[in-house]
């Protein structure tokens, strides 16, 4: 069966047939009076705006794991001053790894949103609780940013999971 | 036009013909994603399970680093209470996961050929990280330690170091959490994720280089085959020849035969 397509929807641009009342693809009222068309229109950049608030969410999360990425790297060298000789090269070792952990896992937040970021969160959270137990005073240093990055990852997440089901209603891809 | 373009379903609203790849119906412009948001919302509801898992999962972890002495009885203790998590929360979803469980297309040469090569590059690895211990750490690690004064010491480490993380690990990890996050990702992703969470929950940084590789590995293997067992023997065979070699270390069987 061939379906004759005469023109594009005004607001997703898949094609339609003259017989469709309503877009396929969005749910455009292709038939509706310019009134119900401009309602929809309207609607749909409300949620063209939600989207983006919630790529720049993703995109806002994935920064966050640069800036910890950054941030073991300025901390490794004030703890490296502290620590015994004996125990700087297993501390440098650690720092290293968790600098390049986190700025591999910024890197793949870009192409892997969900793995990069769930990952990072896990990372940093194990990172804080062996701290913790080493000394328990170091869960308050920096409580503040610690918080905030926390807040950023988990958002981020839940943006991610969000965008992608709006992707489809909007049809989008 | 495509293929699948052509088949037909009703709509959920008006239950006139519409395309399969519809996401609105053309006549009334109700949506056909309603069954999409009900799958949305439990995505977020999976990764929360995930998370409560997981957090168990850790503060067990992180609590035998709390214990000052360690004795069999901690261990134990510990064991049973991760043991009796991954099976409340695998048991939670029963339906889902129940077909992790089943065994298809079973293959003797398959299985046989995994263990040999399980086997060889535990002996490759557990070679390696002990000179790695030894030469950056300067410390001896050895798992027969605490269970050296018991009586039957030897089958309680093989027991709880290969017996009791092949299963319940893998039930764990490859099976409640790896069916969890397909739900929510994709088959890469999932694997990528639970073998993360799988290195950390280890707390070992060095053990970066075979930890991963394993991890991946046990998952990729779980979804090729659509079972966990594949994955339990060469985890249970990969640990044991770990413990094997902890009790006759290879120097000494060198030695011996030489």
């Amino acid at each position: 069966m061939e379906i004759p397509t005469n023109s594009h929807c005004n607001a997703c641009y898949k094609a339609y047939s003259p017989t469709d009342l309503f877009c396929n693809g969005c749910g455009y009222p292709l038939q509706g009076t310019p009134q119900e068309q401009d309602f929809f229109l309207s609607e749909r950049n409300v949620k063209e705006i939600d989207l983006s608030s919630m790529n720049e969410a993703v995109r806002k999360a994935g920064n966050s794991l640069f800036w910890i990425a950054g941030l073991t790297a300025v901390s490794s060298l004030f703890i490296l001053g502290t620590v015994a000789e004996e125990d700087r090269s297993s501390v440098l070792i650690a720092n290293i790894f968790l600098f390049v952990a986190f700025l591999g896992l910024g890197f793949l937040s870009k192409s892997k949103p969900t793995a990069a970021l769930i990952s990072g969160l896990s990372l940093y959270l194990i990172i804080q609780i062996l701290n913790a137990i080493d000394n328990p005073l170091t869960i308050f240093s920096g409580i503040i940013f610690k918080v905030i990055i926390i807040g950023y990852l988990i958002k981020g997440i839940k943006a991610v999971l969000d965008a992608d089901k709006l992707k489809k209603e909007l049809n989008i891809d | 036009m495509d293929k699948e373009n052509l088949s037909f379903k009703l709509c959920q609203n008006c239950q006139q013909e519409i395309l399969l790849s519809n996401r609105f119906c053309n006549h009334c412009g109700k949506s056909q994603l309603e069954i999409d948001k009900q799958v949305h919302e439990n995505k977020w509801l999976s990764l929360q399970q995930v998370a409560l898992f997981f957090t168990i999962e850790v503060l067990c972890c992180a609590s035998s680093f709390l214990i000052e002495e360690h004795n069999l009885f901690t261990l134990y203790f510990l064991d049973a209470i991760m043991a009796i998590s991954a099976i409340a929360f695998f048991g939670y979803s029963w339906i889902e996961n129940k077909i992790i469980l089943k065994w298809p297309n079973f293959s003797f040469l398959k299985l046989t050929g995994l263990i040999i090569a399980t086997i060889l590059t535990s002996v490759v690895v557990t070679f390696l990280v002990n000179h790695l211990n030894r030469d950056f750490l300067h410390k001896d690690l050895s798992y027969y330690s605490i269970f050296e004064f018991h009586k039957y010491g030897r089958y309680l480490m093989f027991a709880s170091m290969a017996l009791y993380p092949a299963i319940f690990e893998e039930l764990a990890y490859r099976g409640y959490l790896m069916q969890k996050l397909l739900t929510v990702v994709d088959e890469k992703e999932a694997v990528y994720i639970s073998s993360v969470l799988f290195f950390i929950i280890h707390f070992s940084f060095l053990s970066i280089f075979w930890l991963l590789p394993f991890a991946l590995f046990l998952g990729y293997l779980r979804i090729k085959t659509k079972t966990i067992w594949y994955g339990v023997f060469v985890h249970f065979f990969f640990n044991l020849t770990a413990c094997f070699l902890d009790l006759y270390p290879l120097e000494d069987l060198y030695k011996m035969i030489f």
